[in-house]
């Protein structure tokens, strides 16, 4: 990771006192270049509907939700070790809630509870299954294989609530089918707020994509990001320092479920309906997959990995986008196990050290939309 | 509970016990003897039962059809570790994803291959009746199968030259080296064991379950993952206990209520395991036998 | 010394000898074993605050288990440890460490990633303000001579800067007890005479209590104030240097196994 440093000079400009909580050791781009190329893709991503019209930015809007989903597990897995397969079920836990919550109380009243009860159900669920598995000491693969297993209950669970013994006062869980007619995003208090229509979805998904995005950083380079980075490189030696490291990773995966908590509203919210498969075995690899390919350690390489990946599951729209996304995951895995935004950040850095070695060196992750 | 019913959970408990060992197996002895938990366990299993089915429907007899599944899978097992799984050693979570990524791929072939589902084969030797209530030979038949397996676990890992260099290579990779094994060949041939009992497993189940579909495979998948966390990282103890105790729940609360809470009684007993016995039966019984050699 | 009483878990002040004494640590009849191997058997041992013991033993003594047993990483099957006149037996870890004792890992474990700076860091932020890190990450890598090296990752750095990186990490969190295990295996003389030269600053200024493992006699001798012998898990012996030395028993324990 050496290389880039350019934080804690005394007599630094303004622009660099602004950007300085956001960089540190513990993210991978914190070079001019990378804040430009980040900057191009926020632009871009900005200027989706302008260039694609409203309807088309509606439909797309659910990449940025999943993209979130992604960044949910590269927070747990790439800073703090813990590859969770179970991010969809605090996703899928948070869609249920807000939709019957939203269903059962009317007006801007539920919908905005929904949004509170959603991401503080999923936020709790996380830190149940957290506390039940890092205070009882279970570890590595082990943690994976539980929180598989826990989507895969949740699938096998929600599977079978058809009919109507399954109804939570207005809202039917819908056994596979699935719960329907979930409210739009709102917020607002009985009869006084806002809607969010399905065009302007794709803004708040990328407001919130974004907050989250410097927000993580801030975090991960601040007190508790270098505990957690500690926690991942050496468990032990790092109690040693007098880190509680299981509580470390509790905060930390709990914090993971309120981010996925935050998707499952905004994907509820979208598409106004949730079932079951969003807990099966397919959906629960997705975050896996963007991470793995974008690089685990990258929140920007997540993001940006989600959002192709599910362009180009799009454009393949068929059969065989699973079979190529699969391959490419297992691709990936062999030629660069880190990911590709950090094999493209060596790229630049080796190819810019060699031309010019006095200046600060760009550092890019792909940014496409 | 009259003798009738007693017969019922009796079968049941067969049943299960024999569902969740046979699912577990081929999942623990890949990981019991290189610590790779292999996620595409399901496939494994999958590829077994579809070239059962599939020669089956060939014309062969059924015992031959499942020699046909439980090689087709070793020989694909093999291809897949020298392909892709042997670069993956000792990189436990990324062998996780790449495997995870291959299961993605076989199921989404499989569909595209065979379409949504293939014709069943029937279960062969028909059923017991006893009273009002009957039950199928086959499935209770499949118990034994599951002890059969196990029996030839222990017999490979304790009484030949092979089980002999795996378990020293499972001990200390280095030494076994340094004394002649060679340790590479020692994790292509477990992956292949591995790999030929989920085909096992596969085609036992193939005439046991409803027509096999691509999903075939994960309806295994949180049995297995239960019993290797329950069992712990020794096969030849961790599975069988893990079968008996597992089975036994599901099998007393499937009888007494329905399925469903059989299936939710066994997680929340393997759930409260995991929180007891953090290395499950197999770091039990291993502090069992020490402080009973203690005593001595 | 008086026999222990395993069932006692309260924390006193006071431990029951009476003596509001100067012993940092104490510990009683400690016991560990593994499967059914006994690792440690009825250790009572103590430290004086300010004190330099070496802990030496062949290998399998029981050394490493003690130190680990001080830590937290491995818990007792039976017996217990007083610091600073306080039970602490049951304490996790990381408790232990915030009343004062530190640790210094044999196989240097520094964050690969991080450069000297970022890694003194971690011990630092718990105990000082963000304000501060600058000023007292250059005290200290000054006091380590180290201070040329802040920028540089652990893998650009020697073996013996990576040795004085670890233990300037340790004494970051200012601790009144410090651990070390095995500080200077694989160094070079030169090295080993430096890392010597360290200690004995470090206790003129901090007066910080240490137990050291350490297999190099010589470097016992220059550094300890008294020497405890380990055998098969139990003290064999304790006295100062000269005293350990001249024991024909423990000549003859040492006999062919280390030097």
């Amino acid at each position: 990771m050496e290389g880039v440093r350019m934080s804690s000079e005394p007599n630094s400009s303004l622009l660099e006192r602004v950007r300085s909580p956001f960089e540190g050791p513990n993210t991978l781009g914190n070079s001019n270049g990378f804040w430009l190329t980040f900057g191009v893709g926020v632009v871009s991503l900005a200027l989706y509907p302008v260039l694609f019209g409203t309807y088309a930015a509606g439909e797309r809007a659910v990449f940025l939700v999943y993209a979130l989903l992604g960044v949910s597990l590269c927070f747990v897995w790439g800073f703090c070790g813990i590859l969770s397969f179970g991010q969809v079920a605090f996703f899928g836990v948070s869609g249920y809630t807000f939709g019957i919550v939203g269903l059962n109380v009317s007006s801007y009243t539920g919908v905005t509870l929904g949004i509170v009860a959603g991401i503080a159900v999923a936020t709790l669920f996380a830190a149940a299954l957290g506390y039940f598995m890092f205070y009882g000491g279970v570890r590595d693969v082990y943690v994976t294989i539980i929180t598989l297993v826990v989507a895969l209950v949740l699938k096998t669970f929600m599977d079978q609530t058809a009919g109507g013994e399954w109804a939570v006062g207005e809202a039917e869980l819908g056994g596979f089918n699935g719960m329907r007619n979930i409210p739009n995003l709102a917020i607002g208090v009985g009869d006084i707020g806002i809607e969010v229509s399905r065009a302007m979805h794709y803004y708040v998904a990328l407001a919130a994509l974004i907050g989250v995005y410097l927000g993580l950083r801030v975090l991960v380079n601040g007190r508790f990001g270098y505990a957690m980075v500690a926690t991942l490189e050496d468990e032990t030696r790092t109690e040693m320092f007098g880190y509680n490291t299981t509580f470390i990773k509790l905060v930390t995966f709990t914090l993971g479920g309120a981010l996925a908590g935050l998707s499952g509203v905004l994907y509820v919210t979208w598409g106004n309906y949730i079932n079951p498969q969003q807990f099966a075995i397919t959906a629960a690899s997705m975050p896996v997959i963007w991470a793995s390919i974008g690089g685990r350690d990258s929140i920007a390489g997540t993001i940006a990995a989600a959002i192709v990946l599910q362009w180009i599951e799009l454009q393949l729209s068929g059969e065989w986008a699973l079979v190529i996304v699969g391959s490419l995951l297992v691709f990936v895995i062999l030629v660069m196990p880190e990911g590709i935004a950090p094999r493209l950040r060596t790229f630049v850095l080796d190819r810019q050290s060699s031309s010019e070695p006095t200046t600060t060196p760009a550092t890019t992750e792909e940014v496409t939309d | 509970m009259n003798g009738y019913e007693l017969l019922n959970v009796t079968f049941q408990f067969l049943e299960s016990f024999a569902f969740i060992v046979l699912a577990t197996v081929g999942l623990a002895v890949i990981f019991g003897m290189m610590g790779i938990i292999n996620l595409a366990h399901g496939e494994f299993i999958l590829v077994g039962a579809y070239a059962t089915t599939l020669s089956a429907h060939q014309g062969l007899p059924l015992p031959a059809a499942m020699l046909v599944g439980v090689v087709a899978t070793t020989i694909f097992g093999i291809v897949l570790e020298r392909t892709i799984i042997r670069r993956l050693y000792g990189r436990l979570l990324d062998s996780m994803v790449a495997t995870f990524g291959i299961s993605l791929v076989l199921v989404q072939l499989t569909r595209i291959l065979f379409g949504n589902s293939i014709d069943q084969v029937s279960t062969p030797f028909g059923a017991i009746s006893y009273g009002s209530y009957s039950y199928s030979l086959y499935r209770v038949l499949l118990a034994g199968a599951a002890i059969a397996t196990l029996l030839g676990l222990y017999l490979l890992f304790t009484r030949t030259a092979f089980g002999i260099r795996a378990r020293a290579t499972i001990q200390d990779e280095e030494t076994a080296r340094s004394m002649g094994v060679d340790t590479d060949r020692m994790y292509m041939s477990t992956f292949a064991i591995g790999s030929a009992l989920a085909g096992l497993t596969g085609a036992l189940y193939a005439p046991a379950r409803a027509s096999p579909t691509p999903e075939f495979g994960s309806e295994f998948l949180v049995d297995a993952f239960v019993a290797v966390v329950v069992g712990g990282p020794s096969v030849l103890v961790g599975t069988p206990l893990a079968g008996g105790f597992l089975g036994l729940i599901e099998a007393f609360f499937t009888f007494q209520w329905t399925q469903f809470i059989g299936t939710v009684a066994m997680l929340v007993a393997a759930i409260v395991m995991i929180r007891l016995l953090p290395d499950g039966f197999s770091g039990l019984v291993e502090s069992v036998r020490t402080s009973w050699r203690e005593s001595e | 010394m008086a026999a222990s009483d395993p069932t006692v878990k309260t924390t006193r002040a006071v431990d029951e000898t009476g003596e509001r004494s100067s012993r940092i640590l104490q510990t009683r009849d400690l016991h560990k074993e593994f499967g059914g191997l006994t690792a440690t058997d009825t250790v009572d041992f103590a430290v004086e605050e300010g004190e330099l013991r070496c802990l030496i033993g062949p290998n399998g003594a029981g050394k490493s288990t003690v130190l680990n047993l001080i830590t937290g990483q491995l818990e007792p099957t039976a017996g217990s440890i007083y610091y600073d006149g306080i039970d602490i037996t049951s304490l996790p870890s990381h408790e232990r460490v915030d009343r004062g004792i530190s640790m210094k890992f044999q196989v240097p474990t520094l964050y690969e990633d991080l450069t000297a700076r970022q890694n003194l860091r971690i011990p630092l932020q718990r105990i000082v303000d963000a304000a501060e890190f600058e000023t007292r990450t250059r005290e200290l890598l000054a006091q380590f001579d180290l201070l040329a090296e802040i920028d540089e990752t652990p893998a650009t750095l020697s073996h013996g800067q990576q040795q004085r990186l670890e233990i300037a990490m340790a004494m970051a969190l200012e601790p009144t007890l410090m651990l070390l295990d095995e500080p200077v295996a694989g160094l070079s003389v030169e090295e080993t005479a430096e890392v010597a030269e360290l200690l004995r600053t470090i206790r003129a200024q901090e007066g910080v209590a240490f137990i050291v493992i350490e297999h190099d006699i010589d470097f016992v001798e220059t550094i300890a104030d008294r020497v405890t012998v380990l055998d098969q898990g139990s003290i064999f012996t304790e006295g100062t240097i000269e005293e350990v030395k001249t024991d024909p028993a423990v000549r003859r324990i040492y006999l062919g196994e280390e030097t």
